[in-house]
């Protein structure tokens, strides 16, 4: 009975440990640190007072040209890189020296969205997985870099190609899929670790016939889109995986798809054993401004307006924050957190309020956020230290021009395009903000558009980088800067941290470099 | 002799490379293939070129009905699939089909204003006028020429529309030329500092004033640093020049490198 207050005690103290329970701070073994995604590192070592005297440790240039938007696993003394164009490495983690380094060619042509990037590596055992960016999942023998399956998700000539780190949830990898540009029809699959065989498959766009299908007209299903481009998360209490679904196509000329278009712009939450959908929620239906639903969604126990909830948290791509119950996809709060100029918020019923007349045109309408929303793809991170959610933002408007275009199987199919007003520019902020409100606790103001994403610490820290080449660390409660550092290249890449030999490290990928620093080691 | 025959086979094959390709345009003044055409520029060219063709953040303007590689359609035909080395125009070849290609040049040949007036001006006069009484090679160069402070106009009658170089001369801030956008630093001592934006990050400043005189500031070490979407170029110039001069000057502007005249 003693014991059992004690554990209790600690399990209070610790908040919600359930969460962190099968992860070593020392390690970063997931994209998003723990299943949950929340990129946030238990270790004090470099914190508020000590983060002044941070220094470079290593850097290694891969040589690869392009930039970087890995997320590096580091363990058992070793630092695991899926860089872009299907190149991998396994480098030394005290060194920086390379152990091992792959290199799959990509096919060409190979049209593509945004580059030949790969966000990251997922592991199971002795095994690395990574998707190469034409369309394939690849199993690696963790020693020595060796292909030990690979399996074909979809058609790259089709304009499909693959960018997300995996999530392994049990004996399942998972993974999603991009190139909603080219009229493709997107999905979620599962595969055994082992094998490489597939355990199931969810489509994010219903066919005719199905639960959701009707909210396409005629055969634009097929055409749908809502890819699956960057990488879920796992609420091992629930047993669901939460994905987020991009636009539906074409992006810009809606009157060829007319409905809400299911699933696009929406989370899916999955049985992670069968894939069946138990909930959705859909933040923007019917969307003509490209503002994919695909930024991190993280499980987060809160307390919102006075009521324990299993949370759910995402700064969507149109404009708004937003808290979901997780466990039936019901909105608690839903705020904007930047300029926003087509709803006057959301409704009880989960929709939002449309302001009338805001769809692209063909002479350009002009619409906040712009092309890539307020925030977009770059991780974001949850401190339980401080109780804030952490991500960018784009302050950017533009103007969305519709045209009508014929579909062409593999060809770009996006029907028009934006442009920024004359004199103006885009800039950006990060911000901290109260899930549990919505409300903005504190913000830095960028010069550009966001580029790198978050991390943050026990340290009272949170880290990220700059288009123009800083690794910037913040204080995680008022957001003053605490320390930077000038890298060299655009920092595209989110931060990570782990220990070695008693030490903790940051890591982050900038231009086709990694680089690593830490506290100077005592005299 | 293996040398001469691999030579001559060479050449065979080019003939024969050119002969497989249309040298004429199957879509030339076809509605339709416009139309899919502009569609596809939207896409595909508009980020550079801007989305009516005439200039934008990297591309020069193409409604002049005359073009830096060659003003033929197959000229047009070949820019689009190989790209310009040594430029930002990439190779479309591999990403595009044959007619998806010959569309967008026909999107692109059906912008040149074919109906359009003849410049007004008198170049040789308004040649005399940049560099004499607007002075304008202070800041800009053409050929070797004038100075890099401004943008170099050695090209820009081939990049730039004739509206466009007027709009520049009477109203600078209309549209800045990427790159040459303002900065305003306003030291602890009220002095305030304005010059060409060299370089801005979210910690430091650097510019460059009318003088050439190169600045860098911390943000931490001045009052304010702010980024400002106009140009350094005097707004001036409308009242400096009479309505023939301006005409005169348009013309000059007009013709370099090789443009309209």
């Amino acid at each position: 009975m003693k014991l059992s207050g004690r554990f209790a005690a600690i399990a209070l103290l610790l908040g919600a440990t359930f969460v962190r329970a099968q992860t070593n701070p020392g390690e970063w073994r997931n994209y998003g640190q723990n299943p949950q995604g929340w990129r946030y590192s238990d270790l004090t070592q470099i914190d508020t007072r000590t983060v002044a005297r941070l220094a470079p440790r290593w850097i290694y240039q891969t040589g690869v040209p392009g930039k970087s938007e890995t997320t590096p696993l580091v363990f058992d003394g070793m630092m695991f890189l899926a860089g872009t164009s299907n190149n991998s490495w396994a480098l030394d983690a005290h060194t920086g020296r390379p152990v091992w380094h792959i290199h799959q060619t990509p096919p060409t042509p190979l049209d593509l969205c945004c580059g030949e990037v790969s966000r990251g590596f997922a592991v199971h055992g002795d095994k690395l997985f990574r998707v190469n960016i034409e369309g394939t999942l690849v199993a690696l023998d963790i020693k020595s870099g060796t292909t030990l399956w690979e399996t074909k998700l979809a058609d790259y000539k089709q304009g499909y190609s693959a960018t997300a780190a995996p999530l392994v949830v049990k004996n399942l990898v998972l993974t999603g899929i991009a190139g909603a540009e080219f009229g493709t029809r997107s999905f979620i699959d599962a595969y055994d670790v082992e094998t490489g065989k597939q355990v199931w498959r969810f489509y994010t766009v219903p066919e005719a016939g199905e639960p959701g299908g009707d909210s396409w007209s005629g055969d634009s299903w097929k055409r749908g889109g809502a890819s699956t481009w960057i990488t879920g998360s796992y609420d091992p209490e629930l047993n669901l995986v939460y994905w987020g679904t991009g636009n539906p196509g074409p992006d810009m000329d809606g009157d060829v798809r007319r409905g809400d278009n299911l699933y696009s712009c929406s989370v899916v939450a999955l049985d992670a054993d069968t894939g069946k959908l138990k909930w959705f929620y859909q933040f923007t239906p019917h969307d003509t401004h490209d503002w994919d639903a695909i930024s991190d969604l993280l499980p987060v126990d809160l307390t919102v307006d006075g009521r324990q909830v299993k949370g759910l948290i995402q700064a969507n791509r149109n404009g708004f924050f937003y808290t979901l119950d997780r466990t039936n996809g019901k909105v608690l709060k839903a705020r904007a957190y930047t300029k926003v100029t087509w709803a006057d918020g959301i409704g009880p019923d989960g929709r939002p309020i449309l302001i009338a007349g805001q769809e692209p045109t063909e002479e350009g309408k002009f619409a906040c956020p712009g092309l890539g929303g307020g925030h977009n793809w770059q991780a974001s991170t949850y401190s339980p230290r401080t109780g804030f959610y952490y991500f960018s933002s784009s302050e950017n408007c533009h103007l969305f021009y519709k045209s009508k275009q014929d579909f062409t199987a593999g060809q770009w199919y996006q029907a028009s395009n934006v442009e920024g007003p004359p004199g103006t520019h885009g800039t950006g902020a990060i911000l901290a903000v109260d899930p549990t409100t919505g409300q903005t606790k504190w913000r830095f103001d960028l010069v550009s558009t966001p580029s790198a994403g978050l991390l943050a610490t026990a340290g009272g820290l949170v880290f990220t980088g700059d288009r123009e080449g800083y690794l910037i660390a913040f204080d995680d409660r008022t957001g003053k800067v605490l320390w930077k550092f000038q890298t060299g290249a655009p920092v595209d890449a989110p931060p990570i941290s782990y220990a070695l030999d008693g030490q903790q490290y940051i890591a982050v990928a900038a231009g086709p470099a990694i680089l690593t620093f830490a506290l100077p080691a005592a005299k | 002799m293996q040398l001469k025959l691999l030579t001559i086979l060479v050449l065979a094959g080019v003939c024969l490379a050119q002969q497989d390709r249309p040298v004429k345009n199957p879509y030339a003044g076809d509605a339709q293939a416009i139309e899919l055409g502009r569609v596809q520029f939207r896409m595909s060219c508009a980020g550079c070129h801007g989305l009516h063709a005439t200039g934008g953040r990297n591309g020069p303007d193409l409604t002049r009905g005359t073009f830096a590689a060659g003003d033929t359609d197959a000229d047009l035909f070949q820019v689009v699939s190989n790209g310009v080395p040594g430029s930002e125009m990439p190779a479309f070849g591999a990403r595009m089909e044959d007619e998806q290609r010959w569309r967008l040049v026909s999107y692109v040949r059906s912008l040149t204003p074919h109906d359009a007036a003849p410049i007004a001006g008198d170049a040789a006069a308004g040649e005399k006028l940049f560099w004499e009484k607007g002075n304008c090679g202070q800041c800009h160069r053409v050929g070797t020429r004038g100075s890099g402070l401004g943008p170099n106009l050695t090209r820009a009658g081939r990049q730039r529309s004739v509206p466009y170089l007027r709009e520049s001369v009477v109203a600078p801030n209309a549209q800045i030329t990427p790159g040459f956008d303002t900065i305003t630093v306003v030291t602890h001592d009220g002095k305030k500092i304005t010059g060409l934006n060299k370089g801005l990050d979210n910690f430091s400043a650097r510019l460059m004033d009318l003088s050439g005189h190169y600045y860098s500031f911390q943000k931490d070490d001045v009052t304010s640093i702010q980024r400002e979407d106009r140009s350094l170029m005097p707004d001036t110039y409308r009242g400096m020049f009479s309505p023939q001069e301006l005409d005169d000057l348009v013309a000059y502007l007009a013709g370099l490198g090789g443009g309209q005249r």
